[in-house]
């Protein structure tokens, strides 16, 4: 058993490794021009260009999945000469990153005309602005130049009077084109591996720390989902299977096909309509107001985990009801039967632990489908979980946040998959003593 | 010469004409009320969507502005939304989309998972060690976030869709197709072929592939189902066709904003897709029963 | 009649019927026995005639849409029929008890084997849990079972297929039933198995004077087990005797046919024929209105056409199903004119010395993945399962080369490997003097063309997707045989040569009767002409009645296209019936090669000599030595050392067996024994199988 379990971690760990491939080839490799879809059709080449280099999108793929991967820091480590620090700015929520300098004082630079100019951090989280020309270095052409961390948390190649570049202004749209500076650009990132999957484009924050919380709280409503579903599907199908052919078998097929027949989209809406707009009773969207809320204001949650557990609910009993229809005929409950043993015991003890096998293997791969229906779910109710984060960056043309966002849904799917492969080999006799 | 069972029995033709093929293929749909039914839902949609504009006199972008978000009338059949377009009109031209995008990207994805799955599972060894666990990465993909991303990086459109459907559902067919092929590989009759000294593909697509057509075609009926709701999905999150096409997703979605006053663009295409989903659910599983059952 | 007392159980006019979508199906038609306390009555019939529809239909248990249409059961008196569920479920497993073929699909495989025997105790008899418990432990040990406490916590998959036959039968003894009744038993279980079974089950109805009603299709079995004997063809019971009269004096003419088209051991091709049975089993929903066997009955008058015979008693205690039972005297049965092929040949030609396929110390193994950790990463030492281990032999032109062995013993492994479809990892493999140890794929066509194969199973040797006509042409149209326009007369003249019409051009596959798809895999083989054909099991799924035809078959078609066959089976008769020579195998080694008669006569190799002791032979008169093997068969993953015998053999020696291979012994022209025991010592055995008035085998 211990083999087993040791194959499916090993085949996790490999699944997980293509997955980021597979996310980082479609998002980044794709014919389509990151830095194009981003800034729309109406930016100049020269614009494009100098966007494209600040992202760090001239450097060859295999370098930006590294980054993506384990991170740049290490690399513009070696590039600025000091050691690269990303911290949490007092008093903010902000991470940040910072150079090192031989005294231990936090330091990054700025360009103003041709000075260089250095902010260190104090303790009580201010800034002491200083020029620091002696850093400039003279390189074999003759100019002056220097390796240094900008405010932007990236790694800059700053060139004394060099060419100009093009800034977009905050909450895009604006160019500003800047004279003289900076040349080449490493973002810097600690790689997904090591819980920092890069920088928002459009918020220009983390991804990581917005992530985090959005993971909670899709947590919580798709826990309740299952919680309130599971059950009720798995005793649901299982009446049914036992009572297969009967009216009440049809009735709960034809029920439970009907639900997942019906998009969840459409679900949704409808259950708004009716508890919402007609009845009244709960709200039909849900606006936090602060990070808590999700638990201060539990009506908030009645109809996106509704939603959710409709969705789900069919599609588990009927694969409950065909695992135990297929158990109540199979030869060893025909033995059962004819072993003279009552209908009851027959059901709970032979028939049971048989029939929930199947179910479970296919429930835990159905979370893939779950986080389909959280995706649709909280974005109807613009409910801040997960899958509206993902929705919403899509449509901001956030690269790195989908990148991120989605390397995190994959890894619950999987994970929660080796859970299930952890529980059925408890469950099968044949696989614990094999 | 006295051999033992020769005399044929009564009944059985001698050939096998074109007509009676085709009464075979269609004899399990007849025999099951439950694929009938499902049929029926189906070829409902089909019919309407091919002779969409005999059926309504209206075109699916015709606004009549006195008609705007009024309900069902003689007039407006099934009522009309808020830019006064006829919802019959709409959801029936919606159906040719759906009918066409769903059975392609199908298509696509039973193309190529059938021959990756067929590769995999008659060469087995490194070849379908590879090939599985790269499709295993992609079926690790919530085929939600698949599409997403996939017209994320793509951009929308009917193209992108289809690609961004047929990726996410090959996994899922080659690993039922080498499933079928590891059962069907070590029958005797391959290991005849192979004593034929016949090249691998002509075992896989002849000898192989014709029989596992039976859950193929089945799966299939499900795949469409499941990709009728991902377009609509896709339409409702506003990633899916451009507007302003006649597209059940995005109809319900522009609904949505007036449900209050008018529920009936919601209603409509949200049922259009529940039937046909259920239209293609039924008929799969009157096939399944009832291959089950010739087998 | 020495029971005056009321039967154990009392069937009459029993009908039962399925509702399939064409129709009602009357599966069970008019059925009637009785049953006494201690006796066992058989009840054998071929596949489809409705033996276990009767056994379900007994302890009401019949397929959702099945019925019992007419007629009563009466246990111990009280009438089964109309019972409430209840009453049945209490007389299940406790009264009346069922075993039927399957042991492992019937053993619950969530449940340790305690729960499964205990609950039974618990459930009928309100035993506490550590009473039941020593109970069952005390009937495992009465059926043999080795270890009872370990096994009581083992699973099902932990046990092999001997222990959960066993264990399967101890559950349905525990309550000490009035009535046992076994559906094939045994029949999934290889003959060594098989024959330890066997003799439980006898020895538990000493034990227990427990009343068995008997289901199976064999009849060596049947001949064994029975005390009384009731025939079925297709739903109705055509006779019904004691043991010794349906064997020795069988008065139905289908009794007498089947028993005719069995193979009996020590018959050879040259010494008898086995006439089949014309026509085939009619089906239910289309029976004729006479007598059911008027369309393969060859003494079938016009009375028998309009009127349905009655089970009548024609001697006492001797009930048949037929008009003129007494007017058909088996002594002077004659094959209908021009059937009886000149047996003289039929045999070996003298003058074919040149051999066609030389075999030397081939080995085929197979990878096995190992269980440790570090395996996964491809570390580890390798574990090879030795299906074929070392073995050599040779085949003469136009001969039949007969391999037997139990199951997992590498003669199927060996035929693959033959054709090409496993490779050797090493040996020599010579066939017509080419070299053919590389796999099919990689052979010469030429090559390819000479070697081909009958398979075992029916149902999966022609592809159901193709037509008859397709599927034998396509061989044509490989090797080129014949031009395009030629092609579909060369298929129906090879349809003729195996007995079928040119309507089967067009038919597919589920058209036909496993009979005919073995005809149509025939012609297959032999459409490109090849030199050899390799046939595995060709006749073990199908009924004795089709088995006869089909052996006949490939018989004529061996001298018409002079053909070298090897025939695979596990069936010692069938091998003796149609084969020259005899390599008998055992865990990948031949143990004993030689001609097909010095094989079944002594000296033997010890384990021949199990193998022979354990036939169940269809004559309740036949003397048979009683050797049963010990143990299971080891594993081919880890062979033991020296003989691979010398596990389970009762004539080991001593150290000599489990330290050094046995040595090649000549025990006659072209025989030769692998064993340590001295010649002299083996040529002491005594004959195995004596068959009364055995006037031709067996020598």
């Amino acid at each position: 058993m211990a083999k087993f379990i040791v194959r499916r971690l090993l085949l996790m760990v490999l699944t997980m490794f293509l997955v980021t491939i597979i996310v980082f080839i479609i998002l980044e490799i794709t014919p389509g021009n990151i830095a194009r879809r981003i800034l729309g059709p109406f930016a100049t080449p020269e614009q494009e260009e100098s966007f494209r280099r600040q992202l760090g999108l001239d450097q060859p793929a295999y370098m930006r999945y590294l980054n993506f991967l384990i991170g740049s820091d290490w690399r513009a480590e070696r590039l600025v000469g000091m050691p690269l620090r990303r911290i949490k700015r007092p008093g903010t929520e902000f991470y940040e990153w910072w150079a090192t300098n031989k005294d231990d004082a936090l330091i990054r630079w700025k360009l103003e005309g041709e000075d260089l100019i250095a902010l260190r951090l104090q303790a009580n989280g201010t800034v002491v602005e200083s020029i620091d020309n002696d850093r400039w270095q003279t390189d074999e052409a003759g100019a002056s130049t220097f390796w240094g961390i900008d405010l932007h948390d990236r790694a800059v190649l700053w060139t004394r009077g060099g060419q100009g570049y093009w800034v977009r202004s905050k909450g895009g749209g604006w160019w500003v084109e800047k004279a003289g500076g900076p040349q080449k650009w490493i973002p810097l990132q600690k790689g997904i591996l090591r819980g920092d999957p890069g920088i928002s484009v459009q918020t220009g924050r983390p991804v990581a720390g917005t992530l985090f919380r959005r993971l909670q709280n899709s947590g919580i409503l798709a826990g309740l989902a299952f919680v309130i579903v599971m059950p009720l599907a798995l005793v649901l199908g299982l009446i049914a299977g036992l009572n297969e052919g009967k009216t009440l078998d049809r009735i709960l097929s034809i029920g439970g096909l009907a639900g997942t027949s019906t998009p969840s989209f459409a679900t949704g809406i409808f259950l708004v309509l009716i508890f919402a707009i007609w009845l009244r009773l709960v709200p039909g969207v849900t606006v936090f107001a602060s990070q808590r809320a999700i638990l201060e204001k539990p009506e908030m949650l009645v109809l996106p985990v509704l939603t959710l557990a409709l969705v789900e609910l069919g599609y588990v009993l009927r694969i409950t009801r065909a695992s135990m229809v297929e158990v109540m005929r199979s030869d060893y409950i025909r033995t059962a039967f004819l072993k003279g043993l009552p209908y009851w015991r027959i059901v709970f003890k032979h028939a049971l632990r048989n029939a929930l096998m199947a179910p479970i293997t296919v429930i835990m791969l159905h979370v893939n489908w779950l986080m389909g229906g959280l995706v649709v779910v909280e974005a109807i109710f613009g409910f801040p979980g997960l899958g509206n984060y993902i929705y919403k960056a899509g449509l901001w043309k956030d690269v790195f946040a989908v990148e991120a966002a989605a390397v995190v849904m994959v890894f619950l799917a999987v994970g929660t998959q080796l859970v299930a492969d952890i529980i059925y080999t408890f469950l099968n006799p044949r696989i614990r003593y094999a | 010469m006295a051999t033992g069972e020769q005399a044929s029995p009564p009944g059985l033709a001698t050939r096998r004409s074109l007509g009676k093929r085709f009464r075979d293929a269609i004899a399990p749909i007849l025999a099951s009320k439950v694929a009938l039914v499902g049929l029926g839902l189906v070829s409902f949609w089909v019919v309407v969507a091919i002779f969409a504009p005999l059926i309504t006199p209206y075109g699916p972008l015709e606004h009549d502005l006195e008609a705007m978000n009024l309900g069902p009338s003689l007039e407006h059949l099934l009522g009309a939304d808020n830019l006064g377009r006829d919802l019959w009109a709409r959801l029936i031209y919606g159906a040719r989309t759906i009918l066409i995008l769903a059975p392609l990207s199908v298509f696509c994805a039973l193309a190529v998972g059938a021959t990756l799955g067929l590769i995999s599972g008659y060469f087995g060894g490194w070849t379908d060690e590879v090939v599985m666990r790269l499709l295993d990465a992609i079926m690790a993909f919530p085929a939600i976030l698949l599409y997403l991303i996939i017209i994320f990086a793509l951009g929308p459109s009917a193209t992108n869709v289809v690609i961004a459907i047929t990726i996410a559902g090959t996994p899922g067919i080659a690993r039922l197709v080498r499933s079928l092929t590891l059962d069907i590989r070590t029958r005797e009759y391959i290991a005849a072929a192979k004593l034929r000294g016949e090249n691998p593909f002509y075992i896989m697509f002849v000898e192989i592939l014709p029989n596992a057509r039976g859950p193929i075609i089945v799966d299939a009926m499900l795949r469409i189902g499941y990709a009728v709701i991902a377009i609509g999905t896709l339409g409702f999150l506003g990633v899916g066709l451009p507007p302003p096409a006649p597209d059940w997703g995005s109809m319900v979605a522009q609904g949505r904003i007036y449900i209050w006053i008018n529920p009936w663009p919601v209603l409509w295409p949200s049922l259009a897709i529940s039937s046909l989903v259920i239209g293609l659910n039924l008929f799969a599983d009157g096939l399944r029963e009832e291959t089950m059952r010739y087998q | 009649m020495e029971n005056i007392k009321t039967p154990v159980l009392k069937v009459e006019n029993l009908a039962i019927s399925y509702k399939m979508r064409r129709g009602e199906v009357p599966a069970v038609r008019d059925v009637s026995f009785e049953i006494h306390a201690g006796e066992t009555l058989g009840l054998v019939g071929e596949s489809g005639c409705g033996k276990s529809t009767v056994a379900f239909g007994i302890v009401n248990f019949l397929d959702r849409n099945g019925s019992i249409l007419n007629g009563s059961i009466l246990f111990q008196g009280q009438e089964l029929q109309g019972q409430s569920e209840e009453e049945l479920r209490r007389l299940r497993g406790n009264q009346i008890s069922m075993v039927y073929q399957d042991p492992l699909a019937s053993l619950n495989p969530c449940l340790r084997i305690g729960e499964q025997l205990s609950e039974v105790l618990i459930v009928h008899r309100g035993l506490s849990k550590e009473e039941a418990y020593e109970k069952c432990i005390e009937m495992l040990k009465g059926v043999y079972m080795p270890d009872p406490e370990a096994m009581m916590l083992r699973y099902p998959h932990q046990l092999s297929g001997g222990q959960q036959q066993r264990v399967v039968l101890a559950i349905a003894l525990l309550n000490n039933p009035a009535l046992l009744i076994m559906d094939e038993p045994t029949t999934a279980l290889d003959v060594t198995v098989e024959a330890g079974v066997l003799d439980l089950i006898a020895e538990l109805r000493r034990e227990f004077d427990t009343t068995i009603l008997y289901i199976s299709h064999n009849l060596g079995v049947i001949a064994y087990v029975s005390d009384k004997v009731s025939v079925m063809y297709t739903g109705e019971i055509v006779e019904q005797a004691s043991v010794e009269d349906i064997f020795l004096k069988p008065m139905h003419p289908y009794t007498q046919a089947l028993m005719r088209c069995v193979p009996k051991l020590g018959e050879s091709k040259e010494s008898s024929y086995l006439p089949p049975i014309p026509g085939r089993v009619p089906s239910p929903m289309n029976l004729p209105p006479g007598c059911i066997f008027v369309p393969r009955c060859q003494y079938a008058r016009q009375f028998c056409r309009q009127k349905h015979p009655e089970l009548r008693q024609v001697v006492p205690g001797h009930f048949i199903c037929c008009h003129f039972a007494e007017e058909i005297a088996e002594a002077e049965w004659q094959p209908p004119e021009g059937l009886v092929p000149d047996l003289t040949t039929r045999g070996r030609r003298e003058n074919a010395a040149e051999a066609i396929l030389e075999v030397e110390h081939v080995k085929t193994y197979y990878k096995q993945r190992g269980r440790s950790l570090i395996s996964l990463f491809g570390l580890g030492k390798k574990q090879y399962v030795k299906a074929v281990d070392d073995v050599s032999l040779e085949l003469p032109k136009g001969c039949t080369l007969g391999i037997v062995g139990e199951s997992g013993c590498g003669k199927s492994t060996l035929g693959k490997t033959i054709v090409g479809l496993e490779s050797p990892i090493s040996g020599k493999l010579k066939f017509l003097g080419f070299d053919i140890l590389a796999p099919v794929v990689k052979r010469d066509k030429r090559l390819v063309k000479e070697l081909q194969m009958i398979f075992q199973n029916p149902d999966s040797t022609l592809n159901p997707s193709f037509s008859v006509g397709y599927q034998i042409g396509r061989p044509l149209r490989r090797f080129g045989k014949v031009s395009h326009n030629q092609q579909r007369k060369e298929v129906i003249r090879l349809l003729n040569a195996v007995r079928l019409d040119a309507s089967y051009y067009n038919r597919l596959p589920r058209q036909l009767s496993g009979g005919e798809k073995q005809r149509v895999a025939l012609a297959r083989a032999i459409a490109a002409h090849p030199k050899l054909v390799i046939c595995d099991e060709p006749t073990s799924s199908l009924d004795v009645s089709v088995q006869a035809a089909i052996l006949n078959l490939l018989l004529d078609l061996q001298k018409e296209y002079d053909i070298a066959m090897i025939f695979i089976s596990h069936d010692l008769s069938v091998i003796r019936f149609f084969s020259d020579q005899v390599a008998v195998m055992y865990l990948g080694k031949v143990c004993e090669i030689g001609p097909a008669q010095a094989i079944y006569s002594p000296p033997y190799h010890p384990y021949t000599e199990a193998l022979l002791s354990a036939v169940p032979i269809a004559d309740p008169c036949a003397e048979q030595k009683r050797i049963r093997l010990g143990g299971m068969v080891p594993s081919a993953l880890n062979p033991p050392g020296g003989c691979y015998f010398h596990t389970r053999c009762p004539r080991k020696l001593g150290d000599i067996c489990e330290e050094q291979d046995p040595p090649r012994k000549i025990a006659g022209k072209e025989h030769y024994i692998y064993c340590h025991i001295p010649l002299e010592e083996l040529c002491k055995m005594g004959v195995v199988v004596t068959l009364p008035k055995d006037t031709k085998g067996n020598s």
